[in-house]
């Protein structure tokens, strides 16, 4: 269509009629474009509003995020002309004021005169944005279905290092051939302390006690390191700390960004990370579980208490959404959610950056605009709910749900419009309906003793506009919605329909529609089947960052184009098909990876080496850090033996009275506790594709003078209070502190600390002491 | 993965791309929307259509709106410039001429909390980085001791508007709470509440020394002597902290002129933190959001104009008289303006399409008024300036072309001001 206007307006501009036109234009329409249209929309600006620069004729033509502006000769069909007639309230042009009839009339006949414009482009001038509007992806869906990330996975070939002897699984290879490449010589195997209290906070994330690391460090048995190994996976510990790793990856909390009528918290958020943390130490296949994320209740085999896995997306953060606003702003905010949980999902699972495909086709990656819209539809279809996670009528079931669904979503809207018999009611019978509704539902629901679980179920959701001062949100059970293009993102102007279905690149041509509910099913299917190569790669440089502290693939939220490259893409490959083939198991894949010579390695620091890989990509040594503060807070604890290994329920806080495992510590969007948050706890209100770890005073200061690790120091200092001797009480709570022995030193610190102590105060500060210890570099460093 | 960080300054900050005016930054912020045509906006057509209902006024709002309701306040034109505020501000009057006062502020949600949203991270989703996080991002801090964004707020709730979104976590707002005079509450943490200084140095020389036996025993790691760096900057910190954020060390004639409400300890603090080099401090009004007047506008910006008066302008005059003005970019407002309609009669509904927020010192312009709203106050019609080319223009004054400070996240470079924003050279002196 467009090539065709610019040589009807191209032939017309070059008419008889060109002069006459001209001075028209000139008197008539350029000083009214000058005056009340460039300012906003110029190519001297950097972004033009709505991309539409009307100070040339080719920027006329173009047009911007609507569309050409004009239609040479035809004054009806322009839509300038639409715009400055104020004719639909979406679009009136200029915003500050409806011009006067005659000056739209001589647009009109300006128009209907051929649109004759003389300008020209000013190159000089044109930034960035004047340049023609880019058509697809920056890279084209056939070329990108070669990228390697997307490959189908195979095993590969270990390579044959020159240095025989020290491979121990077939990670090494890999690893050593890089590192002969690279001139780079591994590190010598660790000493078996070293490699217990490894093993223990990486599996579980706690430290081992004294008597486990001295019959560890005393087990000559050629298999020890293995079965210590097979028995922290088999330990409900396992599941403890790898869960929380996931909860990551699902940016999980129990409350939303802020707290207002139509966004309380979750109150049973915790029933998904309780589901979790079994389903790791159960070992569920990753395919599995990420198919009953997002469809447990549609899988074969389902019981009810399987419905806590739909929390996945059912403890989404949600934005609050006031029924008195416009309809387009909510639903802006409503697309805005849509849009976090495809993004969770898609660079949580998939290292995606779909998101990047919501305003055009993605700059770099082959997603279509068209593919971000058919796969947020899934999400326009799954309202948050509660669900029953006991055996009940399903009929029962479902009117449950929906009266839950009500309820809220009644009570949160109601919220804002003010005591009853206001003017709201008044204006809109339907809300003192509403008032009626929710009052019945309260009372019947408070009585109903069914534990509910937060979850998704399909259902399409509208923004109901119609009332003209009140938006209304539209949930319709089982009508699933296919949401238009939003040009530019702009819910007010929308494209064609896009049928909800996977990305593109994932198929042979176009791919088939979901048809089953939302789709939740298909979606998940799809994520660990066509795309399940690129899950398992996303899935398994995940794990290998938590057991090394780097990645194989730099940027684990980003297999795109504008990711790292993988340093090993072979092993990642290999280990990755292995990891299928071994039918999912992230059990499997912990110990591939932990009795692997690559992994056992001394993390000590080595000049030559750190000179020449200083962030450790070849892997010469194994990299030690900071614990993370979930084994920090629970070493700690167990030091000073208030540690509570009651497992699962509701939550409490982090550093409050109760001392159990962090896991189980309240998660809040809204005000993190100010422990998790000085320690790079990550903001769960959007997905996080790794864990800063920062050192910094406010930590420390956290250490010295906060009450809670003064609790810790008191409680440590009790445990061996009935040892007379000075000396043998310091080693006493060396043991519990570091599972090991003081040194004479240590024991001499310690003991000339007391002593000038007591000179002072006039007693042993035993507290203090203990304070010292908790707050030391060796409870806190992993390596 | 490991990036151990001395103090809360990134160790290699980005650096500005161009010649800074302003070092720092003070954000005055009325949380609430105050009402400019209450101090800021004069509109005397209000008072000659008074209950009226014209078409121009028909706009949608939050919640249900009556007639025009005129000012009760009276306005006149004050210092050379002769910018007209209204008898709510007496001392703002006074400083006018410092001041450049933005009539057309505008911005696109008629809710706080989005609003709010729009105007900390230039997103209306609690998701993105805060305009502090994106300076300490830029500009790292000027002191180890103490943070580059400092966040002042009566009251603990509110973190959301203080995170570093996916900036890393050293850059988000160290908040402090200025209720309290006294640091030590102030701050969380910040004193031990039985050791004194003696008893927890010789503490500390343990936890050195253990930790040299541990040192020793592992060899060397950039993190184990970060950490304990930071332990000893953590000591020294509680020291400087107390005193620096200690007004009561102020001479009594300072306090005096600032007065002694949270929000003046507020503005004498962001002085004093000017002047330790944090480079951004937020001071907010209140907890909650008080300027949110739907009822009864008269007797509460009577109550509480003349407290935000005498502090604003006390800090303006304060930090002219320390020569620290030039170098200073002050920003004042909230998240969005007030209808001219009436709401429930003696109040007024938020108003997204037009409102006023004032800046000083930092090279802009003293004695301006930019841009007009329409008639009534309603729209922002002449020389409008959105959200985005406010922050365009702060992050132009301390250095940076707001296209260019990006930061590379999920696959794309984010902008505070996302594909939007104009500095806007009016304003600039």
């Amino acid at each position: 269509m467009r090539p065709l206007k610019v040589l009807i307006v191209a032939a017309l501009s070059v008419g008889s009629l060109a002069a006459q036109n001209v001075e028209f234009f000139e008197s008539t329409i350029r000083p009214v474009l000058a005056e009340k249209c460039v300012m906003c929309h110029s190519s001297s600006l950097d972004t033009p509003m709505g991309g539409l620069r009307l100070d040339s004729q080719e920027g006329m033509l173009t047009g911007g995020a609507s569309g050409p502006v004009l239609v040479a000769g035809d004054p009806d069909n322009s839509l300038i002309v639409e715009a400055l007639t104020y004719k639909d309230a979406a679009l009136k042009m200029p915003p500050t004021g409806k011009l006067s009839d005659a000056v739209i009339a001589d647009f009109r006949t300006w128009i209907q005169q051929g649109a004759v414009d003389p300008r020209t482009e000013q190159t000089s001038a044109a930034g960035p944005s004047a340049k023609p509007k880019q058509n697809g992806p920056g890279t084209p869906i056939a070329e990108g279905r070669k990228w390697w990330a997307f490959q189908p996975l195979h095993e590969v070939l270990a390579p044959q290092p020159q240095r025989q002897g020290w491979s121990q699984r077939k990670i090494d290879p890999f690893v050593l051939a890089k590192l002969e490449e690279n001139g780079l010589e591994p590190s010598p195997e660790a000493d078996k302390r070293t490699l217990i209290r490894r093993a223990y906070q990486d599996l579980i994330g706690l430290p081992p006690s004294y008597e486990e690391v001295e019959a560890f460090a005393n087990d000559s048995a050629p298999d020890a390191y293995e079965k210590l190994v097979d028995g922290l996976l088999a330990s409900p510990r396992y599941g403890e700390r790898w869960g929380r790793h996931w909860l990551d990856v699902a940016r999980w909390a129990e409350d939303h960004p802020t707290r207002e009528a139509t966004n309380q918290p979750h109150p049973f958020a915790w029933r998904y990370r309780d589901w979790v943390i079994e389903a790791f130490n159960k070992d569920i296949p990753y395919d599995q579980f990420i198919r009953m994320q997002f469809a447990a209740d549609l899988l074969p085999g389902f019981k009810p208490d399987d419905m806590r896995a739909l929390g996945y997306i059912g403890n989404s953060p949600m934005y609050h959404k006031d029924a008195r606003i416009s309809r387009d702003v909510t639903e802006t905010l409503a697309s805005d959610e849509w849009d976090e949980r495809l993004d969770a999902v898609s660079r949580g699972l998939l290292g995606m950056t779909v998101a990047c495909a919501r305003c055009h086709d993605h700059k770099f990656d082959p997603i279509t605009n068209k593919d971000y819209y058919a796969m947020a539809g899934v999400f326009a279809s799954l309202p948050l709910v509660k669900r029953p996670i006991v055996e009940i009528d399903p009929a029962r079931a479902d009117k449950l749900v929906w009266d839950y669904e009500r309820l809220v979503r009644h009570k949160g809207q109601l919220g804002n419009l003010g005591e009853p018999d206001t003017i709201a009611d008044q204006v809109h019978p339907i809300v003192a309906k509403m008032r009626e509704d929710v009052k019945t539902l309260e009372e019947e629901l408070g009585k109903d003793p069914t534990p509910m679980t937060h979850a998704v179920i399909d259902a399409g959701i509208w923004i109901d506009g119609n009332t003209p001062t009140v938006t209304w949100i539209d949930v319709r059970p089982g009508q699933p919605r296919d949401l238009p293009i939003f040009i530019r993102g702009n819910v007010a102007n929308t494209g064609e329909i896009v049928p909800r279905r996977f990305l593109e690149v994932f198929s042979e041509g176009e791919p088939e529609p979901y048809k089953q509910g939302a789709g939740r099913l298909e979606l998940a299917d799809n994520i660990v089947g066509r795309a399940g190569p690129l899950a398992a790669r996303v899935w398994v440089n995940r794990v290998w960052g938590h057991h090394f502290g780097t990645y194989i693939v730099g940027t684990p939220s980003d297999f795109g184009t504008q990711g790292h490259r993988p340093t090993h893409p072979e092993l990642l490959d290999d280990l990755a098909a292995r990891f299928v083939e071994n039918g999912w198991s992230l059990k499997w894949l912990h110990k591939e990876i932990m009795l692997s010579a690559t992994y056992m390695q001394f993390s000590q620091m080595r000049e030559d080496a750190d000179t020449a890989d200083p962030t450790n990509q070849w892997m010469w040594r194994l990299t030690p850090r900071r614990l993370d503060v979930e084994a920090w807070r629970d070493s700690v604890i167990q030091a000073s033996g208030e540690l509570d290994l009651y497992a699962g329920g509701p939550s409490e806080d982090a550093t409050g009275e109760v001392s159990r495992r962090t896991v189980y510590s309240q998660i809040r969007r809204s005000g993190l506790n100010p422990m998790l948050q000085l320690y790079d706890f990550p903001d769960a209100s959007q997905h996080q594709p790794e864990r800063q770890e920062t050192t910094t005073p406010l930590q420390q200061l956290f250490v010295m003078n906060s009450s809670w690790m003064e609790r810790q120091a008191a409680s440590l200092t009790a445990l061996d209070q009935g040892i007379a001797d000075g000396a043998a009480r310091i080693e006493a709570m060396y043991r519990r502190t570091f599972s090991r022995d003081a040194t004479q030193k240590e024991i001499d610190l310690g003991l000339a600390f007391l002593k000038r102590r007591q000179a002072e105060i006039g007693r042993e500060p035993w507290e203090e002491y203990a304070q010292v210890l908790l707050g030391s570099n060796e409870l806190i460093y992993f390596h | 993965m490991l990036s151990p960080t001395i103090g809360s300054a990134e160790a290699t900050p980005i650096g500005p791309h161009f010649a800074p005016k302003a070092k720092h930054v003070i954000f005055l912020f009325m949380t609430g929307g105050p009402s400019h045509m209450d101090m800021f906006d004069p509109k005397p057509a209000l008072l000659k259509y008074q209950g009226q209902r014209p078409d121009s006024v028909d706009l949608r709002t939050e919640r249900m709106t009556g007639g025009l309701l005129p000012s009760p306040f009276e306005f006149k034109k004050h210092g050379q410039s002769g910018t007209e505020v209204s008898e709510l501000l007496p001392q703002l009057a006074g400083t006018v001429d410092d001041m450049c006062v933005i009539r057309s502020m505008y911005t696109f949600n008629p809710t706080h909390t989005p609003a709010r949203n729009l105007i900390h991270s230039g997103n209306i989703a609690s998701t993105r980085p805060t305009l502090g996080a994106w300076l300490s991002y830029g500009l790292g801090s000027e002191n180890e001791n103490l943070p580059g964004f400092v966040v002042l707020s009566p009251g603990t709730r509110g973190g959301s508007l203080w995170r570093s979104g996916f900036l890393p976590a050293e850059h988000q707002g160290t908040h402090f709470n200025n209720n309290e005079v006294d640091p030590e509450k102030m701050i969380r943490y910040l004193r031990n509440t039985h050791l004194d200084a003696k008893a927890q140095r010789e503490q500390l020389d343990l936890l050195g020394a253990i930790n040299q036996q541990h040192h020793d025993a592992i060899g060397q790691d950039a993190f184990l002597d970060a950490r304990i760096q930071a332990m000893e900057t953590a000591y020294r910190m509680q020291f400087e902290a107390l005193d620096v954020f200690d007004v009561r060390n102020e001479p009594e004639s300072i306090r005096e002129e600032y007065g002694a409400t949270p929000f003046a300890n507020g503005c004498l603090l962001a002085r004093r933190l000017v002047e330790q080099g944090v480079r951004y401090t937020h001071v907010y009004y209140g907890p909650g959001q008080p300027w949110d007047d739907h009822k009864d506008l008269n007797n509460n910006l009577r109550g509480r104009c003349p407290d935000m008066d005498r502090a604003s302008a006390a800090l303006l005059r304060d930090l002219k008289r320390r020569g620290l003005l030039d170098e200073t970019l002050v920003v004042w407002g909230g998240e969005f303006g007030r209808t001219p309609v009436s709401e429930a009669g003696d109040g007024r509904d938020h108003n997204p399409y037009g409102f006023t927020m004032w800046m000083a010192g930092g090279g802009v312009k003293g004695g301006i008024t930019h841009g007009a709203t329409d008639e009534f106050g309603f729209q922002a019609v002449e020389n409008r300036v959105s959200i985005h080319d406010l922050h365009a223009t702060i992050l132009n004054q301390v250095g940076f072309d707001h296209t260019r400070l990006t930061y590379r996240y999920a696959g794309r470079d984010f902008r505070l001001t996302d594909v939007e924003g104009i500095v806007v050279k009016e304003l600039l002196a």
